[in-house]
């Protein structure tokens, strides 16, 4: 049971950085997942506990032994790629049995154990066909089940259902969840770009921005609270709504919506964002849920400029003054394009964010609709 | 501009063969000037086939494909007039992106004059002005997406737009702008868009028109919320919607057809009798904690977050079934109360919906 | 339309594969000939044209007014062979090396190196004959095997580096990072993950050896007196102030038959798939 304690990771590349300070300390039984937009440093983070990228500065350890210097043929991890990796000269059996091979285990012995891994991912009937006779899935189930046999307590998975087809992913995500259960000396870092797979899959969630992690936390909290505005575009899936907001000492406006006060747009002032309490004057953003947005008779106007509908839900852009918002809807409604529409955000959660992103202030003004927070 | 039409088409990649497997099987269609459309289906459905086909890269080895009532069934891609968008960005490596977008109109000899004005247009409904210049290389992977598709959009004889799984390698974030911009054309240009998908979350939110496909054959054709309501079998019921729609078989007393110990009931009809493969389905977003509908009572064996709600896999007398709630707190092992409106309630038998129940 | 395609298509083939064909049909004729077949004009048909004699085929091995090619073409074949292998042995793990670590010297970078390597190629033969004699009778190693097989190391190691390092910057570098991550050194990463994955190229790297090895007259011929003799030097000797065309067609047909068996047998394993499911 050993926690591997990630300090001041930097890495630049070409003056470009890649990994800006990442202090982490991650426990073992858990499964992290760094959620961020490609280029965020995910991949590098991976490569660089896995030995793979030679850091600037920083140090990492693992149950007290020092990686510093590590190779990453010596280092305990495994790791899944992206893109399916598999020894293409190998049977499916001898891929899975070969990380156990070069740790020693007797061709016997590892292969039985390669054999049970490959049942639990349910690739028995292929065991002695080459990767290369598989599909995509079944090539990527190939290197998951090569990555668990290895056993190694931390355990790197970059982005690894990304390029298979959506219901596969969907089912693939169940089966590595039930895979990774009851591994309580694992330390699963799992990457992704993906809100609802990130939200859905892991016990602790990272958020990483341009090199560095953002916000660490379970997933419900970081939904409820990001803590910057990149944060909260990257947990929300239809997007969350950016609004610049200059406050005053008595009144807060929102500027990209031409200058609307924050309480005509909003209804209330209870908001707390002015006054004794409040936060100092100047220059905000303000953020607002794409569900948190509704149709209300007595709200502002805006035209509709796209619809679109899934099964049971729609998503609205609209202009309003000049801004473009977003509105997410729990029914089919089929909004004309060009039509116009009143809205008005629900009393519900608003987040405020300074000028450099970062979160300041979570409103929530009354009761909300539901009892959800 | 032009609308296509399908006729008694066909394709099987071994014709000679005594009973030719189908690539894909025989269909009718027709698909109107300015609409958009999707074509969904898992890996190897044949979606890719047909998509091959309307832009001539492959020859159907039974029927014809019309372009407003001319047959170009025999013509190449280039006189076809098709434009196409890949899943990987196609851009000309050693050009700028002014130069990317003018590629295809400089091929035709267009007017200086007039090439400046369309690259300008496209330039400014793609968001691409400020980059122009630069080298296409150094754009980012959507940018390059858009360069991809600005170079199919410069030209003014495009019949339609084939989208090939286009935003595979684009984030979720700016999918959603991608998207938005498509659409865009889409209103703009009033040109005809096919996407072939294989993410049933894309194609309900592009196109007003989906297909499903599935073994190379069309399962079922409508708009979103056909789709999601009545699935025409089980297959679309399970592809459409995420997570599937629930399938419990049924057990069949005299006058009903019951799941979940008859906590879920629908009346006989005789167009149900004759057959042990009944299954009542519903969505799990149609679960809701209160309100009206069939009383179901269960445990919660598994929560999946989702952010603004979430997916419980329930059990009720050892069945299990999905919903998925957005006002409910609570931990693995509560016991639940739930309901169910009777009018989301289907009923398949043999795996194809029962269309009057 | 599609039948005029295809007629003009097996035209065009039929056309090219006889004109390629045609010096081995005129060898394997010739060959067989003596003196007066040769004389009277191009005749094709044996017995009806001409009297068929397997003069030219004896004078090869210690028959009448020719040479015994059989020590040459051995010592051909010795030469080649471990020429090759031993380029193929060093330029693949040099070229590994060159395509995955970076070196530094000063301002030697790994493509200076892969640039050092494919000069050797770039100068004129000419230019090398005389430094290696010099070199090469320094050794003591003049007209013996040893000397040429070091000499044709010297000049099949590029072309061998030169097709590896370009293979192997099409293996996925995400190969050998698996092979780190399963336990795998460097070395056993080599060995264990690459070198399988890397026959199709090994493959084509031994072709271009065993080829411009065999051929080679230029090297042969400038650095053997009479003790060891190489078979295009031995086949260049049967010429006289008659010209043998028979013996010479014979001993032709002879020295290419070991390069057809080859690529007979390579063409077989190549079209058998290479790289297929390394990566998606």
């Amino acid at each position: 049971m050993s926690a591997l304690t990630l300090q001041n990771l930097n890495l630049s590349v070409r003056d470009e950085t890649w990994l800006d300070d990442i202090s982490l300390h991650l426990e073992p039984g858990a499964l992290y997942t760094l959620l961020g937009r490609t280029g965020a440093g995910k991949t590098s983070l991976i490569r660089a506990i896995a030995g793979l990228e030679t850091l600037d500065a920083g140090s990492i350890e693992h149950g007290g032994v020092r990686w510093d210097g590590l190779a990453p043929w010596r280092r305990p991890v495994a790791m899944v790629y992206q893109q399916f990796i598999n020894y293409p000269h190998l049977s499916v059996l001898d891929n899975v049995a070969f990380p156990l091979r070069r740790a020693g285990v007797a061709a016997a012995p590892a292969r039985e154990q390669a054999w049970q891994t490959i049942q639990r991912v349910g690739l028995a009937a292929m065991a002695d066909r080459r990767p290369g006779a598989l599909s995509g899935g079944q090539q990527q189930r190939v290197a998951i089940a090569r990555a668990l046999t290895k056993d190694a307590p931390v355990l790197l998975l970059d982005e690894p259902l990304v390029n298979l087809d959506y219901k596969l992913r969907e089912q693939m995500r169940e089966d590595l969840v039930e895979l990774l259960e009851g591994r309580q000396s694992t330390i699963v870092i799992y990457a992704s770009t993906e809100p609802s797979e990130a939200l859905q899959m892991s016990a602790r969630l990272l958020v990483m921005e341009e090199g560095r992690v953002v916000q660490e936390g379970p997933p419900r909290q970081v939904f409820d609270a990001p803590a910057s505005v990149g944060a909260a575009r990257v947990v929300n899936d239809p997007p969350v709504n950016i609004l610049s907001m200059t406050l005053d000492t008595d009144a807060a406006e929102v500027e990209s919506l031409g200058w609307f006060s924050l309480e005509t747009l909003l209804g209330v002032e209870r908001l707390g964002l002015v006054g004794d309490q409040g936060l100092p004057p100047g220059q905000y953003y303000l953020g607002l849920r794409a569900s948190d947005l509704a149709l209300a008779p007595e709200g502002r106007p805006a035209v509709v400029t796209l619809t679109e509908v899934s099964g049971s839900e729609t998503v609205t852009h609209l202009d309003m003054a000049g801004c473009h918002l977003v509105l997410h809807e729990r029914a089919v409604v089929n909004h004309p394009v060009g039509s116009q529409i009143h809205i008005r955000p629900r009393l519900s959660t608003v987040f405020v964010f300074d000028r450099n992103g970062r979160r300041v202030h979570v409103a929530q003004p009354g009761q909300r609709a539901d009892s959800r927070q | 501009m032009a609308d296509i039409h399908l006729e008694s088409l066909a394709h099987s990649y071994d014709p000679a063969a005594t009973s030719p497997e189908y690539a894909l099987k025989p269909l009718d269609m027709t698909w109107r000037n300015g609409e958009t459309y999707a074509l969904l289906g898992p890996s190897g459905c044949g979606k890719s086939t047909m998509l091959n086909i309307i832009s001539g890269l492959i020859q159907p080895s039974h029927g014809r494909v019309l372009f407003d009532g001319d047959d170009v069934t025999g013509r190449g891609t280039a006189a076809r007039n098709i434009a196409q968008v890949f899943q990987v960005p196609v851009i000309y490596r050693s050009m700028t992106v002014r130069q990317n977008l003018a590629f295809p109109l400089v091929c035709r000899r267009r007017q200086r004059a007039e090439i400046d004005r369309r690259v300008g247009d496209v330039a400014e409904l793609l968001g691409l002005q400020r980059v122009l210049n630069r080298p296409a290389v150094a754009l980012t992977a959507d940018q390059k997406q858009l360069v991809s598709l600005g170079r199919a959009l410069v030209r003014d004889d495009v019949s339609a737009l084939l989208l090939d799984e286009p935003l595979t390698v684009i984030d979720p974030q700016l999918k959603f702008e991608l998207r938005r911009k498509l659409k865009e054309v889409n209103q703009a240009f009033n040109i005809t868009m096919v996407l072939v998908t294989h993410d049933q979350n894309e194609a309900l939110t592009f196109a007003r028109s989906i297909i499903v496909m599935n073994h190379g054959e069309i399962v079922q054709q409508g708009d979103p919320q056909t789709l999601f309501d009545n699935p025409r079998t089980e297959h679309v019921g399970y592809f459409i919607g995420s997570p599937a729609m629930n399938f419990l078989p049924a057990a069949q007393s005299a006058d009903a057809l019951g799941v979940l110990d008859g906590q879920l009931q629908v009346p006989m009809t005789s167009a149900m009798r004759g057959s042990d493969d009944l299954k009542i389905a519903f969505r799990p977003e149609h679960v809701n904690l209160g309100g009206e509908g069939h009383r179901v009572d269960a445990r919660v064996k598994r929560i999946w977050f989702e952010g603004l709600d979430q997916v419980l896999e329930l059990d009720s007398g050892g069945t299990r079934f999905r919903a998925r709630l957005d006002d409910w707190r609570g931990t693995v092992g509560d016991a639940i109360e739930l309901r169910v409106m009777d009018s989301h309630l289907r009923v398949f038998r043999d795996g194809e919906l029962l269309e009057a129940r | 339309m599609k039948t005029v395609y295809l007629a003009i298509k097996y035209l065009a083939i039929l056309l090219w594969s006889s004109f390629v064909l045609f010096p081995f049909l005129w060898a394997v004729t010739t060959s067989f000939k003596t003196a007066n077949g040769v004389t009277g004009g191009a005749t094709w048909i044996p017995w009806l044209q001409y009297e068929p004699s397997l003069q030219g085929w004896q004078s090869l091995f210690g028959g009448s007014g020719g040479t015994d090619i059989t020590g040459p073409y051995f010592n051909s074949i010795i030469v080649t062979g471990s020429a090759s292998l031993i380029s193929i042995v060093l330029g693949t793990l040099a070229a590994y090396g060159l395509s995955r670590f970076t070196f530094k010297a000063g301002f030697i970078r790994n493509a200076d190196i892969t640039f050092f390597f494919i000069s050797q190629r770039i100068m004129p033969p000419i230019v090398l004959a005389i430094p290696f004699f010099l070199l090469l009778r320094q050794l003591g190693l003049l007209d013996t095997l040893a000397g040429l097989i070091l000499v044709y190391i010297a000049l099949l190691l590029p072309i061998a580096v030169w097709v590896m390092v370009d293979f192997f910057n099409n293996v996925p570098r995400q190969l050998d990072e698996m092979a780190w991550l399963d336990g795998c050194t460097p070395m056993t990463t080599f060995y264990r993950v690459i070198l399988p994955n890397s026959v199709p190229g090994l493959i084509v790297a031994g072709m271009f050896c065993l080829i411009f090895g065999w051929n080679d007259f230029f090297f042969a011929f400038t650095l053997t007196f009479t003790d060891t003799q190489l078979l295009p030097v031995a086949i260049v000797a049967l010429n006289s102030s008659v010209t043998p065309w028979w013996s010479l067609s014979a001993s032709a047909l002879i020295s290419v038959a070991p390069l057809i068996l080859l690529a007979f047998v390579v063409e077989r394993f190549l079209s058998r798939g290479g790289l297929a499911g390394a990566v998606r």
